[in-house]
């Protein structure tokens, strides 16, 4: 297999937005970056330009506004690219469903590859997250991971 | 119920808000409230330094035209457009204007805080 | 006279988790203007907790803010507790005291990391994010949940905290304490941090009352206002004393951390030494009666404000909810023109912004 397919499987880039959470899950997905569940040793590296990135990892429902600016940015990645909704409200609104600025989870936007449940999600669950979109990714590059 | 709530009429308020800046309180926050065919505006201030909470209280008709007090609080900047955006409430002068969409995205409800009829009903009619 | 430009920092931008955007007018790399758009964060919690029955409300508020989560919750309870109004047993107010300490303790933490992220001290970040795991394991130990904790419910509170839970606390807390002193040693000492603080976003004793600033943020401009000084729950019973720094600077608003920081940690201490054996929660007598109640609390960013008008019904009227942080942006409108562009990064952060929290 080709070096750039295998680099995104061991070293993938994210990029974390936050469409409206509450928090809870964006400082999840910050502790995973941190000392105790370091995630920078299996290459995971937390990107801010969405061009450099190959996960999307998203928290939070979407509301009206984030809308746009979640597409936007799913636009600019270039692909292969994975998604993965963190958090429940995230998966499908939460306890926000029934808020009237809320659209609902990240799937009624863009495509969702892997949920991650839980409120807040747990870093360990963010992680294993992760891991599951690799595993997509690399099914869908005919690689072994 | 609030302690040192003072009910006075919406041409007062900026007298009365005036008072405040003068004495160096601290605004806290604004609350609207939809009584139907009133809106209910409460502004809450503080006497600094010290946790000595006060309240100014007005109703207006929903198409009555009300003075910004952000000439004297700029801070105020925000809780205004917001009443402006989910309550209707037309504030004149206002210091910065988001004209409607500080809060709201284009495609969100228009005024969403109004309460419906059912809601205004239950409230009227109360619990067991 | 060099063009102006107009720059938008946000709303994804790296050094917010949050969804915020300033518009920044720049004359070459100096801020001549600006204009914050929010709204990315807002969600219309406020007529939810309308259409919700009160006692669902608690879930809800709980995520208003994942930081400042369990104290939400409590002011949300303290709020409806005013409406009849209903007294809880001493045990529940040491309890909410000691899990609000705590959430302070974990999110000032975060904060000072934060701080040092912005200004480029990567090591020092992941320090400080390695001591707040500590605290949010004894977070987890005594409510049940790292982040959102739940623990209030109306009446008191849901959980216990028994006398093992409570001696591993107290030994945690002394041992986050001691690994705090030589993190935060370098935070206060360090030229370097100096160099990228001190004089930053300055704000005079009358410009932060007159901006109606709350918290941290109002002490560090010398303003001696904290809202634990009503006594409310415990805090009547405990020694306790605002901290207050007078540089009015992004320098004071992280030394005035770093105080509250052991307060809180001093705080737990002591109330876990005072801790009264009893019930945990009273009984709410049918609905919330028609009335009005005003509730407010320190909360890690400052005063959390929440009003409640209840009806009768199972349903309250109306709730607002005004965040430390819907009180501190307005600031921003003064501090930042004048500053440079690469320190428009530590002043918007100096002010502990919590977007979810401002837009519900």
């Amino acid at each position: 297999m080709g070096i750039i397919a295998t680099s995104r499987l061991k070293s993938p880039w994210i990029m974390h937005f936050d469409n409206s959470s509450c928090n809870g899950c964006d400082i999840e997905v910050l502790a995973c970056l941190t000392p105790l569940y370091d995630v920078e040793r299996f290459g995971i590296v937390n990107m801010g330009n969405p061009k450099h990135a190959d996960v999307l990892v998203v928290t939070g429902p979407v509301n009206r506004r984030t809308a746009r600016v979640l597409k936007n940015l799913y636009e600019q990645i270039p692909g292969p690219k994975m998604v993965i909704a963190v958090g429940t409200c995230g998966t499908s609104g939460g306890v926000f469903h029934n808020c009237y600025n809320v659209l609902g989870g990240v799937d009624k936007v863009i495509p969702v590859d892997v949920y991650v449940p839980g409120c807040a999600a747990r870093p360990e669950a963010i992680i294993d997250g992760v891991v599951l979109a690799l595993q997509k990714l690399a099914k869908l590059q005919g690689v072994a991971l | 119920m609030i302690d040192k709530l003072k009910e006075i009429s919406k041409d007062q308020l900026l007298a009365e808000v005036k008072k405040y800046a003068d004495a160096k309180a601290r605004f806290v926050t604004g609350s609207a409230n939809d009584l139907g065919d009133k809106l209910e505006i409460t502004y809450f201030f503080n006497a600094s330094p010290g946790m000595d909470l006060s309240a100014l209280r007005f109703s207006v008709g929903k198409d009555e035209e009300v003075p910004s007090m952000t000439g004297i609080y700029l801070t105020a900047v925000l809780i205004e457009n917001e009443m402006k955006e989910l309550f209707g409430l037309k504030v004149k002068d206002l210091a910065i204007d988001f004209g409607g969409h500080m809060m709201l995205a284009q495609d969100s409800p228009v005024l969403p805080m109004l309460k419906t009829e059912e809601q205004l009903a239950a409230g009227k009619k109360g619990g067991n | 006279m060099a063009p102006r430009t107009i720059t938008p920092f946000g709303p994804q931008h790296p050094v917010l988790p949050e969804p915020i955007q300033l518009k920044l007018e720049l004359e070459d790399e100096r801020v001549v203007g600006v204009v914050p758009a929010i709204g990315y964060g807002h969600r219309g919690i406020e007529k939810a907790c309308e259409l919700n029955e009160y006692p669902k409300n608690i879930y809800l508020c709980e995520r208003i803010c994942g930081i400042c989560s369990a104290i939400h919750g409590m002011t949300y309870c303290d709020v409806v507790e005013k409406l009849w109004p209903l007294e809880i047993p001493p045990r529940a107010s040491y309890l909410r005291t000691i899990w609000a300490e705590m959430a302070r303790t974990h999110s000032h933490l975060l904060w000072l990391g934060l701080l040092a992220d912005a200004f480029g001290f990567e090591s020092m970040f992941m320090q400080y994010w390695r001591i707040r795991e500590k605290v949010l394991d004894i977070l987890e130990i005594t409510t049940g949940h790292r982040v959102t904790q739940s623990v209030s419910i109306v009446g008191g509170v849901r959980r216990d905290i028994d006398d093992d839970q409570k001696k591993h606390c107290i030994e945690v807390l002394k041992d986050v304490r001691k690994e705090a002193e030589a993190l935060n040693n370098v935070l206060v000492n360090d030229y370097t941090v100096k160099a990228r603080t001190v004089g930053k976003g300055v704000l005079s004793y009358d410009q932060a009352i007159a901006l109606g600033l709350c918290g941290p943020h109002l002490r560090a401009s010398g303003v001696k206002e904290d809202c634990r000084t009503q006594g409310y729950w415990a805090y009547g019973d405990l020694s306790y004393e605002p901290i207050v720094a007078t540089g009015g600077d992004s320098f004071s608003r992280a030394a005035v951390r770093v105080g509250e920081l052991y307060q809180a940690i001093d705080l737990q201490l002591e109330a876990f030494g005072k801790l009264p054996e009893g019930e945990l929660a009273a009984k709410p007598k049918g609905n919330p009666p028609a009335n009005e109640a005003v509730s407010r609390v320190e909360q890690p960013r400052g005063e959390v404000f929440y009003y409640a008008k209840g009806n009768g019904t199972r349903n309250l009227e109306r709730l607002r909810v005004r965040t430390p942080t819907y009180a501190n942006i307005p600031s921003l409108l003064v501090m930042l023109p004048g500053c440079e562009l690469a320190d428009v990064p530590i002043i918007v952060l100096s002010i502990d912004p919590c977007i979810s929290c401002t837009e519900r």
